[in-house]
């Protein structure tokens, strides 16, 4: 994905922001203050607009099951961070690389500059991206969160919508962005086991997950009622071919959390678990090979300079200059510690496989008996 | 009398291409439109971010068609600038040629179907945007034109959504003189777009506007509920046919033998069988997982111990 590279293209320009409704006249004031002190108050939460969730939702699903990326644009005031609008990032292309890096970074201005003509917030604020059953913690998804948070002053944030599980009826979006721990880990690129317990960095603090409100326009929820009394939005009056018996509005309530039939997805999720679990075999015994070749190269350190240490004994008692010891331990190289990010990784991997099983079961036990009872006669 | 004049404008305005290649004349043919949601969305955000003193919004329809062009899905827009005075009126073509041009790098299947324009009323600009888009999509298609009531205006202040095609009017074809008819419309949307529309429904009654996203147990309950709900009314109303208090609909009636005959017959002990092995399953599933987590969760201890 062409995010990489592009991400430092985009000039950090907070300056003017279009009022966008009568209540956030209130917020003008309000995001002044929060200018001036840039960078001192942290994100605590993300206010997503309506249209933006939607907009999400429909790229995800057109692709699915690819990943796809995008930008989101709006402004932080005081710690929320008010995403009001996104625009998709074109799919990877055949062509090479380097091509497609200018590509990717040229189409971000050309549409940064087109919504802002519109007044379109263009002030980028983070990123998003689909998933398939949570499995999102990559090294893409790293470095490009690392790439934001560098330029954008710690103040983005990555969203991540997974369109399977949405399906079952409960949409699933969630904002993340790094630790500090982790952007000092990633900053110094170094994943040693050392620098690890320095940060004090473990597999449950790479990610700092926010709390996600929704938040619509007036007008927004004025068509939302609209909807709800559909026949009246969309007149009848003889031009519809809409059948009155058949059409239900759009918001009627959704069962669709109700389906009995959650193997498939289980099994699923059981399988990407598994895979995990073994990448995660394969780690640990890479670990364990660099751990027995480090102590090898130990001992063959250590014999080697007992040896010189006897010869210099035997020197000094013939009356020869003595020899220089530190050249054996520059002899001997020990082999450098693989990166811990790995491991680091998949095991975070791993934890959210389980939480979402158990998320899972939840809700489908709870069904399980209610089919129970219907059957009893 | 001009009338062949007329006749010969209108026969024109049909494509002779779609004829010469044997396809189905779309026009000869009624077609209908459904509208995604966020293309609503998009356009009411776009009449918020107006300039001052605009009254009206205009922008591209982008969409696809049903093969035999009997249906015409609006997916997506995008907002064009333009300018309205008395007398005369400018749109940003460049802008919209640019604007479609971005987004056929990430969609190439959604092509340009028309426009869109906010206020319920319908004036001589309108027929000369039409016109405009009318080159821009692709023949033997018309160019569609969605209006949005944003005024709330009208008797029961609704959003009231109309689509229309245009029809050229008058002795000679000129782009001012249009009749816009118009073509049924509904709203579709896509079952991974239902979670986050029903998520996006339910702030609709909050004082401010918003709402937080719920766990799968919340959202079960909720659902319960309603189903609930609904089998309270229904047996209220079994009952009170019962009773005799209210005459019995035999419709009702058929819906709810259907309703009931859709629950299986499974033989008790075949069921029980069933049930279990199911139920060992999940927390079997849940057992590993928690095993799992905990595993995790003590190395992580032990390496904050070092």
């Amino acid at each position: 994905m062409a995010t990489n590279g592009t991400s430092t293209t985009i000039a950090t320009t907070a300056t003017t922001t279009t009022t966008k409704e009568s209540p956030s006249n209130v917020n003008v004031t309000n995001v002044t203050a929060a200018l001036d002190i840039e960078g001192n108050v942290p994100l605590e939460s993300v206010q997503l607009d309506g249209l933006v969730v939607l907009k999400i939702i429909k790229h995800c699903r057109e692709f699915f099951p690819n990943t796809v990326t995008g930008q989101l644009l709006g402004l932080d005031v005081n710690g929320v961070l008010e995403v009001t609008n996104c625009f998709p990032f074109p799919g990877p292309t055949k062509s090479d690389d380097e091509n497609e890096l200018v590509d990717g970074a040229r189409y971000q201005v050309d549409m940064m500059r087109c919504l802002r003509e519109v007044n379109v917030d263009h002030n980028t604020v983070g990123w998003y991206q689909s998933t398939y059953l949570g499995s999102f913690v990559t090294h893409k998804l790293i470095e490009t969160q690392h790439n934001y948070q560098q330029t954008f002053n710690n103040k983005s944030v990555v969203i991540v919508h997974d369109v399977s599980r949405s399906t079952h009826g409960n949409l699933s979006l969630r904002a993340f962005r790094f630790t500090q721990a982790f952007m000092d880990a990633q900053r110094e690129n170094k994943f040693t086991t050392e620098s690890l317990l320095k940060n004090k960095l473990t597999f449950s603090n790479i990610f700092e997950e926010l709390p996600i409100t929704i938040k619509n326009s007036h007008l927004i929820t004025a068509l939302l009622h609209s909807l709800d009394d559909f026949e009246n939005v969309i007149p009848q009056g003889g031009i519809s071919t809409l059948d009155k018996e058949t059409v239900t509005g759009p918001l009627t309530p959704n069962f669709d959390t109700l389906e009995l039939s959650l193997d498939p997805y289980i099994e699923k999720n059981l399988e990407f678990l598994l895979e995990a679990i073994d990448e995660h075999g394969q780690e640990q015994s890479n670990f364990a090979f660099w751990q027995r070749s480090v102590t090898r190269e130990q001992t063959k350190l250590q014999t080697a300079l007992q040896k010189r240490k006897q010869e210099n004994v035997h020197r000094l008692a013939a009356g020869q200059e003595l020899l220089p010891e530190e050249e054996i331990t520059k002899l001997f190289k020990l082999p450098p510690e693989p990166s811990r990010l790995d491991s680091l990784l998949i095991t975070a991997q791993i934890n959210n496989y389980c939480k979402q099983l158990n998320q899972y079961s939840g809700p489908t036990l709870g069904k399980l008996f209610m089919s129970g009872e219907l059957q009893k006669p | 009398m001009p009338i062949d004049a007329a006749t010969s404008a209108l026969n024109l305005s049909f494509p002779p291409t779609a004829a010469a290649t044997g396809f189905v004349i779309p026009q000869s043919r009624s077609f209908t439109v459904s509208v995604n949601p966020v293309v609503l969305f998009s356009i009411l955000d776009h009449y918020l971010r107006r300039q001052e003193k605009q009254h009206r919004v205009i922008g591209t329809l982008l969409g696809v068609r049903s093969e035999d062009g009997s249906e015409v899905e609006v997916r997506n827009c995008f907002p064009v600038p333009h300018d309205e005075s008395q007398n005369q009126v400018a749109v940003d073509m460049e802008y919209h040629s640019n604007m479609f041009e971005l987004h056929k790098k990430v969609n190439s299947k959604e092509v340009i179907v028309g426009w869109y324009a906010t206020g319920a009323n319908l004036n001589q600009w309108n027929a000369l945007i039409q016109d405009f888009y009318s080159k821009e999509v692709l023949p033997p298609f018309q160019a569609i034109h969605l209006t949005m009531d944003t005024d709330l205006k009208n008797e029961e202040k609704l959003l009231g959504v109309k689509t229309y095609v245009s029809a050229p009017i008058g002795t000679s074809a000129k782009p001012e003189n249009c009749l816009f008819l118009p073509v049924p419309c509904d709203i579709k949307y896509f079952d991974a777009e239902r979670s986050g529309l029903d998520l996006l429904a339910s702030a609709k009654d909050q004082p401010d506007r918003s709402t937080t996203l719920i766990s799968d147990m919340d959202n079960l309950e909720k659902t319960i509920l309603a189903v609930q709900e609904m089998l309270d009314r229904i047996s209220d109303y079994v009952n009170k046919v019962l009773n005799g208090t209210i005459p019995e609909n035999n419709n009702i009636g058929r819906f709810l033998m259907d309703t009931i005959s859709v629950v299986p017959k499974i033989e008790k002990l075949e069921f029980e069988k069933m049930f279990n092995s199911h139920l060992q399953d999940l927390l079997m599933v849940v057992y590993l997982a928690n095993m799992t987590r905990t595993q995790l969760a003590i190395a992580e201890r032990l390496q904050l111990l070092i």
